[in-house]
Formats: C-alpha cells, structure tokens, sequence
C-alpha cells in the first residue's frame, strides 16, 4: 500500500497556515513540509502562505462580512480555505473561476464536504460585491494595512504621521539582499559574475560589500554560494560590522549570535588576528552558526550558552568589543515574516523588554575599559530601542552614547533607527556604548 | 539485497490466490528483507508478496513516521472485525492513482513472524486499513476492485499506456 497522495500546493499551504494560526509555529518552521512539492508547486504555496498570512486581518475582516456567523474553531482549515481563496483573487493573477473552483474542490474528498457549498457561495458573493466590501473594510486602518490594533497603537504612539507608512511598509514584499565575503572576492568582480548568471543586482550604499538582488532567486543559482563567496543578509543587518570599528588582535564577543550573520560579516571585514566567541542559547541554532562559518571559511568560537549567567562561562578575559542582537519583537522585519502580526502579543513586548535589560546588564562588566558594546535589534519600538538605552545609560555611570553619525535611518533619542523599507531596508536598531 | 520488481495493475498475476508457507528458513528471511527493501525504496508502507510475483502468503508493512517500525506478517488471517472507516488508499501495483476505500475500522488478525513464531495483533487506523489492504493482495484482490467499473477501467487504461511508454522509453 501506498500512504497518501502528495498534496498538492494549495492543500498544503492550509496545513502551513493552520499549523501557524493553531499551535502558533512560526511560519518558517512551519513550511518546512513544502520540502516534499516540487520547485513550481513548492513557490506557489510559499507564495499563497506569505500572502495569506500577509493580509489575514483583511482577508478575514471581508469574510465576516460574507458569513453570517463565523466558522467553528475546529473548522479552521475551511476558514483558511476561504482566505486562501480570497487571497487568490483580490492579489494574485488567478483567474476568478479558477480561484473558486479549485478552493471548492479542495474540500470535496474527505470528511469536509458539507464546505463545498458554502465556500462557493462565499467566493461568488464577493466577486459580485467586491468593491463595497474592499471599501468597507478599509474603513478601518487596522483592517486595511492588515495590522493588530494593539501594534497599530504602538506605532502610531512611537511614529506619529509616519506610522502610516510603516505600515504599508510592512506589506511590501521584500528584496533579496546579499552579502559578498571580501575574504575571497570582491564586490565588484562577484556583481560580473552575477550578471553573468542573468542575475541584476544593485550595490548597497552603506557599505563594501552589500548587494540587493533585483528579483530573489534560490542561493543555488547565486555563484559560488556553496563555496562560501556570498551570504543572504539583509542590507541593515549589514550595518552592524562596521559600526564595531573593530582594530588588530581585539577579542570579539558576539551575544544570540545565531544564525550567525553578523559574526560571520565581522570575519570577513576585520583584521585577521581578532579572535571573536559567539554564543547563543540554543544549541540547535548554533549548528547553523558554525554550518555558516564552515561555508564561508572562517573560524570563530562557538559557545551554546546563556548570556544572562557569564559566570557559567566567561573566563575573566574581557572584550574590546561585544555585540549584542537582543531577542527582540521583530516588528522591523514583519515584511519578512508576516506571522509575527499574527502570533506576536502585546503582553511579550514587557517580557521582551526585560529580557533585553538584563542580558545588557549581565554582559556589561565583560566590556574592557574603553571597549565599545553595540546593541542591535530588529524591532521599531522604542520600549526595546531608545528607551532601553536611556534606562542604562541613567542606571550605569561608566556607559557613555557614541552617536552614530549615518547617512541610513533616523537618530533617536539614544541610538539610530532604521524603519521599514528606508532605503528597501528592513527596521533595525543600532545604538553604541562605550565603556569609560 | 535485491530490489524486487513490482508488477502493475492489470498484471494477471496479481490476481494469483497465495498460497500458505510451510517452512520458514534462512532463504525466506533473505526474501523478506528484500521486500522491506523494495518497499521502504519505492515508497511505500506496506507490500504483499503477490505484488512481487511471489504467491506465498506473507506481507511486509511499516506505518511509522519515520520508517523505523518494521512488521512482518506469515500466514496472516483476521480473527475479528468491526466499524467502518474510509481512508484515501494508494497502491505500488497502481502507481499514481489514490481514492478512498471503505473497510473495517478495527481488526484483530493472527500470524507468525518471520522467525516462524505466532502472534496476535489487534490494529486500528492506518495500520488496520493497511494490513486489510495487503491480505487482500494475498487473495488476488486489489483496492480498485472498491471502485466503480468506470472508474477502475480509466485507471486500467492509464496505467496500460504509462507502462508502455516506459517500456519503450527503457528501450
């Protein structure tokens, strides 16, 4: 006997959405079961999972609108179905029959068939009344930019007019950027040779080694990525290195540093004679910091350990220079990850908050006199930014701002902060202590 | 270890009654695992030795997850049964179609393994409807004869010109 049909791309994109909207998976983890379709099948239903999760308060505010009352929770896949369905019509280029009568066919097997009529007539009534209903739940911005009110709240409390524009920002689909490993070439012959593939590419202002791709493509097509010549890495997270201003023979210590972007860029740019300790509390995720580093050729130490408690492994050698990218609410990085809307609560932004306080705190005294300490974080809020600096520097009197001086983001109060889609980058947050 | 063939659907012998095995030695546990072998290689989850053109009554099976439950089934008879369930079926001698079968939801059925010993086992879900699925390969039957003539001969036909366009893309 042979188990079950492989599913096909929309069936499984109703088990990737409800396995995020159930058991709260995250939507990376969770699409790890799309490994099994083929290439064409497997980006359709990245595509219709993206996008679904995307726009779920939209898609789900005109649905209410369709039903008289609402699915039953243990129905939850024929709900998904539904905004899978809508999501087709409204934002892809699926013809409207199509759209329809594949959604209605995906329940006509198995127990679930009773849907099959009602889904039929959801789709149809909104292709009849589409405009008035687009309209009436755009009526709401938190309904129109897809976005919970709690965060709509926080944004508008933190940006003020331009929130507006994080927002939409949030929705944008973003770019795929790179990052060229100087150790082995160099910006300019590896952007030949990825025209040479058919691959256009624009450098990235900010720094030596930054490409944005014009189109993204699977790193399999991006030259020589296996041998180590390339890393994807968003253009702001490629920031940080230099912001180190790391000298000859320094000791580097680089805190959550999984999966290990940043330390890997540190590598690449810095003296060759700096020693630099990475550590990061999950094990699992440090197999891909030391997968990364094997790739690109670098060498660094790696530790799975927990930054809140250096005296289980700090060895009394302090660093000239640390790096700390702080577990944060990822608000700056939702167009990369769209079910951060949806599984992201108000309440983890306090338990965030004085997560981030007290890794700054315990890692501090490992920070040689004169040593720089850069906080990093991809969030827009400035409860994790600005204000957790403040609080700091206020509660420590041998921590002095270094402001940074840029052309990218918008100072703050404390700190720099890059909001999302400023220069097709994502929201990121940088600020830099010295220690006196 | 060899990698057996399977025979296709509407292969007559599939439609072979098999018979029961008298003696269980060193030369059947090396056939058997190379039906494990064929099966975990195809993929499939369990296999008949009809389907191998072997007409002895004896079926490997392994349901789990992560292939790593092997079950092997000498003389397999069911004892008991009761409840209905339907479940979407496939089968390595109808490569590429799956429609649902009804069968029983719970079974108890009775054999030996593959050191000759007896043993009973009572199976619910997918195991329950797998080892109905491949006892009925023992008596000739296959999981389209569930299906309605029409359907079962749409199938036929696929199959037929799929295996000859193989055949001649082998040649």
């Amino acid at each position: 006997m042979k188990n079950k049909a492989p599913r096909s791309a929309r069936e499984t994109a109703v088990v990737v959405i409800c396995d995020v909207l159930q058991h709260g998976r995250s939507l990376t983890d969770a699409l790890s079961i799309t490994e099994e379709l083929e290439a064409r099948e497997r980006a359709f239903c990245r595509e219709l999972c993206y996008g679904t999760l995307r726009w779920h308060d939209r898609l789900n505010g005109i649905l209410n609108l369709l039903l008289k009352k609402p699915f039953k929770p243990k129905d939850l896949d024929i709900t998904v179905l539904a905004l899978i369905g809508l999501y087709q019509i409204i934002y892809l280029n699926t013809p409207d029959h199509a759209a329809v009568s594949e959604t209605v066919t995906l329940c006509r097997s198995g127990k679930k068939s009773w849907a099959k009529g009602v889904l039929n007539g959801v789709l149809r009534n909104f292709l009849r009344n589409r405009a008035s209903l687009e309209s009436s739940v755009d009526e709401s911005l938190n309904l129109r930019t897809s976005h919970p009110s709690w965060l709509t709240q926080a944004l508008t409390k933190n940006w003020g007019q331009q929130s507006v524009d994080i927002l939409d920002a949030n929705n944008q689909y973003p770019p795929m950027s790179i990052r060229v490993n100087q150790k082995i070439t160099s910006r300019n012959t590896y952007l030949k040779q990825l025209e040479a593939s058919g691959i256009s590419a624009t450098k990235n202002p900010f720094n030596n080694s930054g490409l944005t791709l014009e189109h993204s493509v699977n790193v399999d097509q991006l030259p020589d990525f296996w041998q180590g010549a390339s890393s994807v890495q968003d253009s702001a997270a490629q920031l940080a290195a230099e912001l180190l201003d790391i000298k000859e023979g320094q000791r580097i210590l680089d805190v959550c540093a999984a999966p290990g972007g940043k330390a890997a860029h540190i590598l690449e740019t810095a003296p060759s004679n700096v020693s630099l300790l990475a550590i990061d509390i999950d094990e699992n995720r440090n197999q891909r910091v030391i997968e990364n580093l094997q790739r690109l050729h670098l060498d660094a130490e790696i530790m799975s350990v927990d930054g809140l408690q250096p005296n289980e492994w700090f060895d009394g050698q302090s660093f000239d220079r640390i790096l700390l990218d702080a577990p944060c609410s990822a608000t700056g990085v939702i167009r990369r990850h769209p079910d951060i809307k949806l599984l992201r609560k108000a309440s983890d932004i306090s338990t965030l908050v004085t997560l981030q306080y007290d890794l700054l705190k315990a890692i501090w005294p490992l920070l040689s006199k004169n040593g720089v300490l850069l906080y990093a974080t991809c969030s827009i809020l400035s409860s994790e930014n600005s204000q957790q600096i403040s609080t700091f520097l206020r509660e420590h009197t041998d921590a002095k701002e270094i402001k940074i001086t840029a052309d990218w983001g918008q100072p703050c109060e404390h700190g720099q902060q890059i909001l999302p889609g400023d220069n097709n980058m994502d929201g990121f947050y940088y600020a830099c202590l010295k220690k006196v | 270890m060899a990698k057996l063939e399977i025979l296709h659907f509407p292969d007559k012998r599939l439609r072979t009654k098999a018979v029961d095995i008298v003696t269980i030695d060193d030369a059947l546990r090396l056939f058997i695992a190379d039906m494990y072998e064929t099966m975990y290689d195809a993929p499939g989850i369990g296999l008949a030795a009809t389907q191998v053109n072997f007409h002895k009554r004896l079926i490997v099976i392994d349901v789990s997850e992560d292939k790593d439950d092997p079950l092997c089934l000498i003389n397999p008879a069911i004892t008991h049964k009761d409840g209905v369930e339907t479940m979407q079926e496939g089968c390595l001698s109808v490569p590429g179609f799956y429609e649902n079968v009804e069968r029983a939801e719970h079974i108890t059925v009775k054999a030996l393994n593959q050191h000759g010993e007896a043993f009973e086992l009572t199976a619910e879900g997918l195991l329950a409807v797998c080892i109905q699925h491949e006892i009925d390969h023992l008596d000739g039957k296959l999981f389209v004869d569930y299906l309605s003539p029409l359907k079962r001969n749409r199938i036929r036909k696929k199959l037929i010109r799929t295996d000859k366009e193989l055949a001649q893309q082998a040649k």
